[in-house]
């Protein structure tokens, strides 16, 4: 239905293009890859940790392994910006402290790192932070052989893209580095700090 | 009899506006209860994340949803939540609706469109109906609509050109991009007349507003500079300064009850704390847009009306129609344009303003010869939102694309071309499988049933999009477009949809009578997209507006004409939930 809205112009989307299909699939994915071991592995079956109204915590490890998920799908090089560039972490921590987004998925977002690292283990007896770029390819597209995984992955470009581009008022694109990047005009007028998302 | 207010109106966008201003200036208290908060100029921002990426002006869907039927592959209909879809069907919930965050395309319908089924005959399995009024009762409201909200435009001679009381409109053109003489070069070549689309955009200052700005973000977006002729810019904020109509933002009307003889006797809400409130008028104009329309009327049941209001014969929520027909895009790389072409065509602000109606009749063998209705093809450019326009990107042929290849394919989306698009507006056939209805199980917030809607399609639509968009390719090809591909779908798009009310003579196969008044509720009127029959070949904000404009007018008839309040109590006297 994604490329239904788009057809149709429709700007207005659904927070998490992927998710809601992940909820969707997630009841279905067990029953039809039960036994492979990335759904084994990548289960979705992990609980609710946040209730609405408070701060998700990230614990480190859980913060350098997003960190390093998105400088993968979203590398520097030497005439773009990267993840790292664009704030991209720091913006996703933004999403996961909106007080307003649903928590099943920001439990999606978080418990899909767990999941992650644990496939790496059992594979590779790692964690993804250690592996090399070669390692981290096969092992994300691994995970995006699930239905459930690959919702994670597109959820996470998903940020990556906000950050890219969004004003920079929300924590990414500082100075504007990803709209100078793609030669994109920002309308006008542009936010202030004060009207933005969270405080209309 | 004591009332809180002679009118109440139920929703704010371009069917109550209208409603409100005129029963204002004609010396009437009014009420408008909006679901939603109100923003102004000053909230109103080019900003992608709240406009567009987040709930800021709909509801969250955990909280307030609809359930969507569709027809699966194998026949049958199944019903998903748009909680689960994540397919929004809120439109603008705040002061204003809808109205707020329109790109303002404005077409009149034309004096066939009321007369589809007496002109074109019928169409099995369509539930075809003349409209009551015809094309001349409407006239006279679509030019107040282009002196009041503000339209501008240019009147061209064509064959399918509407009958016009005026020469031409009260405001000049919006300002034109590079690209609008490329189009209009290729349509003389093919012999087609592009013409001037008219805009609800001011293209200066005007009527107490600010004129455009050229931001290049207008659609989805609520206007910064009071430019675009939203229900709340153009008619609510002088209804307000009358003295005499007051907008009750955080107002969700839950129930109309009604008495013993089957008059509705007040609008029960709850406020901004979630109280429930109650009040009482004389006359209701119900404009909730079509489908909560058909909801409200669907939920208020009462002691002469079991079956909802104005539904004796259970055609509340029949015969929903959405204005929709298919789109097309061509790229235009840069390397492709004359140099000295070059950045104009990149300048983003300046309208593309032009469609064609050309086949507005369809006269052609491929449908046997006979006329046949078609429609309008309108030329715009890709939306420039650039998150919208990144996210797909990231998908290929065998799942996701990241890493250096995702950036390519960034810079190439983003630096090399632009995009010219056309939408097709074709009519959407009335059809039994297009309906509201109460969903029996889901609920909203306040316990209320949400409104399950049926989004079954008439396939001769699909034929006449697909002709259309036929059309629309030929034009992209003849000014030089790479890569000009269309698709044609049955599915609706949420936000241009009408019926679901119809009006018309017969009380046992429509909702409302000529002037938009219940056939079975004295004292309640239908002000919305949801009167209907027929939807045309255009967008529907125009027609929605006039047509408010001439219900008002057989309002303050009903009340006693202009200059001669009723009696009732003045719009600040009385507060709800006193009572």
């Amino acid at each position: 239905m994604a490329d239904r809205r788009t057809a149709l112009g429709k700007e207005s989307g659904p927070l998490l293009e992927a998710w809601h299909r992940a909820l969707i699939s997630r009841r279905t994915f067990l029953a039809r890859l039960a036994g492979v071991s990335v759904a084994a592995l990548f289960p979705l079956t992990g609980t609710v940790a946040t209730v609405p109204g408070q701060v998700t915590t990230l614990t480190a490890r859980q913060r350098a392994v997003l960190a390093a998920v998105q400088e993968h799908l979203f590398p520097a090089d030497a005439v773009s910006p990267g993840a790292g560039d664009i704030h991209a972490l720091a913006y996703l921590v933004n999403v996961l402290d909106d007080p307003r987004k649903d928590p099943d998925e920001k439990a999606f977002l978080v418990n899909g790192t767990g999941w992650l690292e644990e496939l790496v283990a059992e594979r590779l007896g790692k964690s993804f932070t250690e592996l090399n770029a070669e390692q981290r390819e096969a092992m994300l597209r691994a995970i995006e052989q699930s239905r459930a995984g690959e919702n994670w992955l597109a959820t996470l470009l998903l940020f990556i893209f906000e950050a890219l581009l969004s004003d920079p008022v929300y924590g990414g694109n500082p100075d504007g580095i990803g709209w100078r990047w793609l030669e994109h005009q920002p309308g006008f007028p542009r936010p202030p700090v004060d009207r933005i998302y969270g405080k209309l | 009899m004591s009332v809180d207010f002679d009118v109440c109106v139920i929703g704010s966008g371009a069917g109550g506006g209208p409603v409100a201003l005129t029963l204002a200036q004609a010396g009437y208290s009014v009420v408008v209860l909006e679901k939603g908060p109100w923003f102004g100029e000053p909230d109103f921002y080019k900003d992608e994340i709240a406009c567009c990426r987040r709930s800021t002006y709909t509801p969250d869907l955990r909280g307030e949803r609809h359930v969507i039927e569709e027809m699966d592959g194998d026949g049958s209909w199944e019903a998903e939540s748009t909680a689960v879809s994540g397919w929004d069907w809120w439109n603008g919930n705040c002061v204003g609706g809808s109205s707020n965050f329109m790109s303002g395309f404005f077409h009149r319908l034309k004096p066939d469109d009321f007369r589809l089924l007496s002109r074109f005959g019928s169409i099995a399995g369509a539930n075809l109906a003349d409209w009551p009024i015809g094309y001349t009762d409407l006239e006279p409201y679509y030019e107040k609509v282009e002196r009041v909200v503000g339209v501008s435009g240019r009147v061209v001679a064509h064959p399918n050109l509407e009958p016009r009381s005026t020469p031409d409109f009260p405001f000049p053109p919006t300002q034109e991009h590079v690209v609008t003489g490329m189009l209009d070069s290729a349509c003389k070549e093919l012999g087609l007349h592009s013409l001037p689309v008219a805009r609800a955009i001011l293209p200066g200052p005007a009527l107490g507003r600010r004129g455009c700005e050229y931001s290049g973000y207008c659609g989805s977006y609520g206007c910064s500079s009071g430019a675009k002729g939203s229900s709340r810019a153009a008619l609510l904020n002088a209804a307000v300064a009358t003295g005499r109509c007051e907008v009750r933002p955080h107002a969700r009307v839950s129930r109309l009850t009604s008495d013993a003889a089957g008059r509705v006797n007040g609008a029960e809400y709850y406020d901004r704390d979630g109280k429930l409130q109650r009040l009482d008028a004389r006359l209701y104009a119900v404009a909730c847009q079509a489908i909560e329309t058909a909801r409200l009327l669907l939920f208020s049941t009462g002691p002469r009306h079991p079956q909802g209001l104005a539904n004796r014969h259970g055609q509340v929520g029949r015969n929903l129609v959405f204005s929709a027909g298919g789109s097309g895009t061509g790229d235009f790389p840069y390397r492709t344009i004359a140099p000295a072409l070059v950045a104009g065509f990149k300048l983003r602000g300046p309208f593309v303003n032009r469609a064609l109606q050309d086949w507005y009749t369809i006269e052609d063998s491929e449908f046997g010869g006979e006329a046949v209705k078609g429609g309008t093809i309108e030329f715009l450019f890709r939306h420039p939102n650039p998150i919208a326009r990144a996210n797909p990107r990231k998908w290929g042929e065998d799942g996701l694309v990241w890493g250096v290849p995702l950036k390519r394919r960034l810079e190439s989306t983003f630096r090399d071309a632009r995009y010219l698009r056309f939408e097709v507006f074709c009519d959407w056939l009335p059809v039994d499988d297009c309906f509201v209805s109460l969903d029996p199980q889901v609920k909203d917030q306040w316990g209320i049933p949400v409104a399950r809607v049926r989004i079954g399609h008439h396939p001769h639509d699909l034929k006449i999009g697909r002709y259309l968009a036929g059309k629309g390719e030929a034009v992209l090809r003849q000014m030089g477009a790479e890569n000009v591909r269309s698709s044609v779908s049955g599915s609706p798009p949420p936000n241009l949809v009408a019926g679901g009310c119809r009006f018309g003579n017969d009380p046992q196969t429509s909702v409302l009578d000529a002037d938009c008044r219940a056939h079975d509720v004295e004292n309640i009127y239908v002000t919305d997209g949801s009167f209907m029959p027929t939807g045309g070949s255009v967008p529907y904000t125009w027609t929605i507006y006039a047509n408010a404009f001439r219900v008002a007018d057989r309002m303050v008839e009903r009340l006693g004409g202009a200059g001669l309040p009723g009696g009732s109590a003045p719009a600040q006297a009385t507060v709800s939930g006193d009572s």
